[in-house]
């Protein structure tokens, strides 16, 4: 068992659905500017009420990075693959665009890149968290939606989060296991 | 920057392991340094030679930290910088996008001198010599034509490279300079000054009950407010927003009222009768500190201020307002009622912010923790350069231009204005350097005193920002020499004669600046990267222009020789010929080790803690005329105003089927100078008009149908946006869009934009522009 399990803890409340992190995001990974073309996104979710009475929320999301992942499932190539920490990341040499995994997903996270010749999504940053960083989207968030860290270390603020506040997962019903936390 | 991952998996066929990284930016995040040996995940690396260089954003006003992320001399990335305290280590849509301004095609590379007439787009690419002494040879003619400096006129926007402007400007000697506050803040700052002598900031991190009008803090950014109100909100904080808009900031309140437009002062002279008719007031502060209380309360008394009476302005509930009240009482000091950034609202607008601020000061919520505080700053050494006096100058246009007040501003004279306490011949308090954008183009329209007829502009682009395009182009056409400094081909500079290009924030020495607050600190800024063209900075463009200006024996006519001379050794020898990074340590010579800490970390950080309290001692004297809080205003007073807040009414629609047009900010915008970068552009194409769902139902408009929107002065056409998130009674779009200059392709001719259809309504007090006092129609297009 690895040592670490990575997880993203969402806090939408403080979300002000103000386009830093899917701006860092495209600059950090290269994504380029095409309307299909992202790895995160903010959701406007739907107002409800009738003038003057109104709610709305914003929810930044992403790949889910889930334990039970149908993208890897159903990767005839097995490009899309799990690291020991979590991270579902695709193996562009291997991938042969076929699609499945975008078909698969539940949650909308991939799309195809000209780039890479491959499908492509969020990656946690694999490439900043070896190097110590944090995600580029975690990093830019003006009032730190997101946390991310390790479940496998108690003090971490990811396993604080998670321990102080109620929970939920997108999805559920999908089996997918997300390590995406959204706290209430 | 879009191959460096197929390098990577090139490279990952042969090459295993790889090196990391060395830096590690203060992420507390070492332990995940290591990444499992037996999986291969530096395939998922950036190869190349890796730099990180600290400096400061300037993609708005606010300069927040950045760490330029370069590899192999490209810039990748621009991430937040975590010891920059004003911005909390965050970094906004904007600043993020800020990485792909120097590489953008459309940014302008060469002086260019207009070949074709004005506007059309027709020019030739000259040398930076040449550029110079077109510049210098145009504004000897102009002097010695008009015998008067002032003849040509210099407008600009703040920015660490603004001094070197001035130095221009004084080096010219005209006394007709215009800058952004009279389109921003002005009114804000002249009402909170008039009760404490400053404008101060607010305590979002710590204030337990707040109350934001008009302030869309979510959207608008202004560090570190932005953060604070959402990431550090303390627990059991109230925020109550008042907007016509449902906003991000509105979608975040605790309570969002739905204020009807130009009435807020109704909403805080309720609550100020509230408070002080059940004594909820800290009458101790109130004793010692307070100039003019008893006058206050009987005028608020007498006039009969109260919620039922605001009620019936403002559409806000009675009990709803006298229950903010009591909060906002019962919580003081801790209690916030945000002074906001951009005020330039309604015409009448310095009497609500004045009411702000005497809100907070009955309830003592004055340079406390959680209240409202004045800004702290870390003084820098001074240069002092020696400008010469000159003769053949006269006084700006705005301030001797009487009566011109009464041409500008219809509001005034018109009813239901008069006699509400505004100015009608010339604005009260005119900042020297600021002026009143309003009052001077109507002015130089008409010639009042005497003609303008050069304009220098350095990164303001007055066709977008100054309402009445159609009068800023008329004082454009009535120009002989318009010369434009700027990165990318904006409005103004497409109707210059000789456009400069500026290097980007990214490739330049900017010198330090402190940055005053509540926790003040100091920035500057250093090139990220090399520059890519042959582009200047302000301090290389006055240095070359007053060059040439000093080979010019009738620009020095009319100073004397001693002063001539001091101008060349105090200015330019000692300054402008020197590398800048002199002037910069200079500037923190008090700092021993300054300099150096700021090209390393980006920010000179004095102290972690907040300022509270220097108010407070005994014997402060506040900079108001009477050393007090001052809530009846005798500088006011004394200029025939009224000293005292009263509310009047607001203007109506003259016709069925108007409605009020309203102005706001997107988070990843600023004003109209980013809607070229395609990272921000894709976010949202087109601006749309926001009007209420009923309303259109009403006019047969359709989400997403094409509408002109029609003022008094203008027409845009521009997609409409069907909601509830807007009174029935308002429309709004956002600014940025429907540009004039082919030069912004992604947004010329797309969508509507606002200054073409504002109407130039002004504040007579402060000359701020007073935006939020249009009306317009709707209908198909």
């Amino acid at each position: 068992m690895s040592q670490q399990r990575y997880a993203i803890v969402l806090d939408t409340r403080k979300c002000l659905n103000c386009k830093a992190c899917t701006v860092a995001c495209k600059f950090e990974n290269d994504v380029p500017v095409e309307d299909e073309a992202y790895r995160i996104w903010v959701t406007e979710m739907p107002l409800t009420g009738r003038f003057p009475y109104l709610h709305q929320e914003f929810q930044p999301s992403q790949c889910q990075h889930c334990e039970n992942a149908p993208c890897e499932k159903v990767c005839p190539t097995r490009a899309t693959f799990t690291t020991e920490a979590g991270a579902v990341l695709v193996d562009y040499d291997k991938c042969i665009l076929c699609k499945a995994c975008m078909v698969a997903c539940p949650y909308d996270a991939r799309f195809v890149s000209l780039e890479h010749k491959a499908v492509e999504k969020c990656t946690l940053c694999i490439h900043r968290l070896q190097e110590g960083r944090e995600p580029a989207c975690v990093e830019t968030c003006p009032t730190k939606v997101r946390v991310f860290g390790d479940l496998n270390d108690p003090k971490s603020e990811v396993s604080r989060l998670l321990g102080s506040s109620n929970s939920y997962r997108l999805k559920p019903e999908k089996n997918t296991r997300p390590r995406l936390y959204y706290v209430t | 920057m879009m191959n460096s991952l197929k390098m990577n998996r090139r490279r990952f066929l042969g090459v295993s392991g790889g090196a990391l990284a060395a830096a590690t930016l203060g992420s507390g995040l070492g332990q995940l340094r290591a990444a499992k040996s037996e999986e291969d995940l530096s395939r998922f690396q950036k190869r190349g030679k890796k730099e990180y260089i600290a400096s400061n954003c300037a993609m708005c006003v606010n300069k927040c930290g950045i760490i330029g992320e370069v590899i192999d001399g490209k810039l990748h990335k621009i991430n937040p910088n975590p010891e920059h305290l004003k911005s909390r280590g965050m970094l906004c849509a904007k600043g993020n996008a800020g990485a792909s301004l120097p590489y953008s095609p459309e940014r302008l590379k060469k002086p260019l001198l207009r070949t074709g007439k004005r506007g059309e787009g027709k020019w030739k690419e000259i040398s930076w010599e040449e550029a110079y002494r077109h510049v210098a040879q145009n504004l000897a003619r102009l002097k010695q034509k008009y015998k008067n400096r002032s003849s040509v006129a210099f407008a600009s926007t703040e920015g660490l490279q603004e001094e070197f402007f001035y130095y221009l400007v004084s080096g010219f000697g005209s006394l007709n300079t215009v800058r952004h506050p009279t389109l921003c803040l002005s009114t804000n700052i002249q009402g909170w000054s008039s009760v404490y002598g400053v404008y101060p900031d607010a305590d979002l991190q710590n204030a337990e009950f707040v109350v934001m009008i008009g302030s869309d803090r979510a959207q608008s950014f202004i560090t570190p407010d932005s953060v604070d109100f959402q990431r550090f909100k303390p627990k059991g904080q109230t925020l109550v927003y008042l907007d016509p808009r449902f906003t991000e900031t509105a979608a975040k309140a605790d309570k969002w009222f739905a204020v009807k437009p130009r009435t807020d002062m109704a909403f805080t002279l309720a609550m100020l009768y509230v408070i002080l008719e059940e004594e909820l007031y800290d009458k101790t502060f109130a004793k010692r500190e307070l100039h003019g209380f008893e006058r206050f309360r009987e005028h608020v008394f007498a006039n009969g201020y109260t919620p039922e009476w605001a009620e019936s302005k403002c559409e806000i509930p009675a009990d709803e307002i006298r229950w903010t009240a009591r909060q906002f009482a019962r919580h003081a000091p801790r209690s916030v009622i945000y002074p906001g950034r951009r005020s330039s609202f309604y015409a009448h607008e310095v009497y609500f912010r004045q009411t702000c601020a005497m809100l907070t000061a009955i309830c003592g919520c004055w340079d406390v923790k959680g209240g409202i505080v004045p800004k702290s700053s870390v003084p820098l050494s001074s240069h002092t350069p020696l400008f010469p006096f000159f003769y053949d100058v006269k006084e700006r246009v705005d301030k001797e231009a009487v009566g011109i007040v009464k041409k500008v501003v219809p509001s005034v004279v018109d009813c239901p204005l008069v006699g509400t306490g505004l100015p009608e011949d010339s604005c009260a308090f005119l900042s020297e350097r600021d002026g009143s954008w309003i009052t001077f183009r109507e002015a130089v329209l008409h010639d009042e005193p005497y003609p303008v007829r050069g304009f220098v502009c350095f990164k303001q682009n007055p066709l977008q920002s100054v309402p009445n395009t159609a009068k800023t182009l008329q004082m454009l056409e009535k120009m002989e020499f318009i010369c434009v400094i700027e990165q990318q081909m904006s409005d103004t500079a497409w109707y210059a004669d000789l456009v400069l290009p500026h290097s980007t924030y990214l490739e330049s020495w900017d010198p330090c600046h402190a940055l005053s607050g509540i926790w003040p600190v100091v920035v500057a800024r250093q090139p990220v990267i090399q520059p890519l063209f042959n582009t200047r900075t302000m301090f290389e463009i006055s240095r070359g222009i007053l060059t040439e200006m000093l080979k010019i024996p009738e620009l020095w006519d009319d100073v004397e020789a001693e002063a001539l001379e001091d101008f060349k050794k105090t200015v330019m020898q000692e300054i402008l010929e020197q590398p800048i990074q002199k002037y910069m340590q200079h500037q923190l010579k008090d700092y021993p080790g300054g300099y150096e800490r700021i090209l390393e970390k980006g920010v000179l950080v004095p102290s972690q803690k907040p300022n509270y309290g220097k108010t407070r001692q005994n014997g402060f004297r506040f900079k108001t005329k009477t050393g007090k809080i001052e809530l009846f205003n005798e500088r006011f007073h004394k200029r025939g105003l009224d000293p005292m807040p009263s509310y009047c009414e607001p203007l109506r629609p003259q016709k069925e089927g108007e409605y009020r047009f309203l102005v706001g900010r997107t988070a990843w915008h600023t004003h109209s100078s980013t809607q070229n970068i395609p990272h921000l552009w894709e976010i949202m194409k087109e601006n749309a008009v926001w009007i209420n769902t009923a309303e259109a139902a009403r006019l047969g408009i359709h989400d997403g149908q094409y509408c002109r929107v029609t003022s008094k002065v203008g027409q845009q056409t521009l997609k409409a946006y069907v909601t509830e998130k807007i009174r029935p009674d308002a429309v709004y779009y956002v600014n940025g869009w429907g540009r004039l200059s082919p030069g912004m392709s992604l947004v010329y001719k797309k969508g509507g934009s606002e200054a073409e259809i504002l109407e130039d309504t002004m504040d007579s007090i402060s000359g701020s522009a007073a935006m939020h006092e249009t009306y317009v129609t709707i209908e198909k297009a």
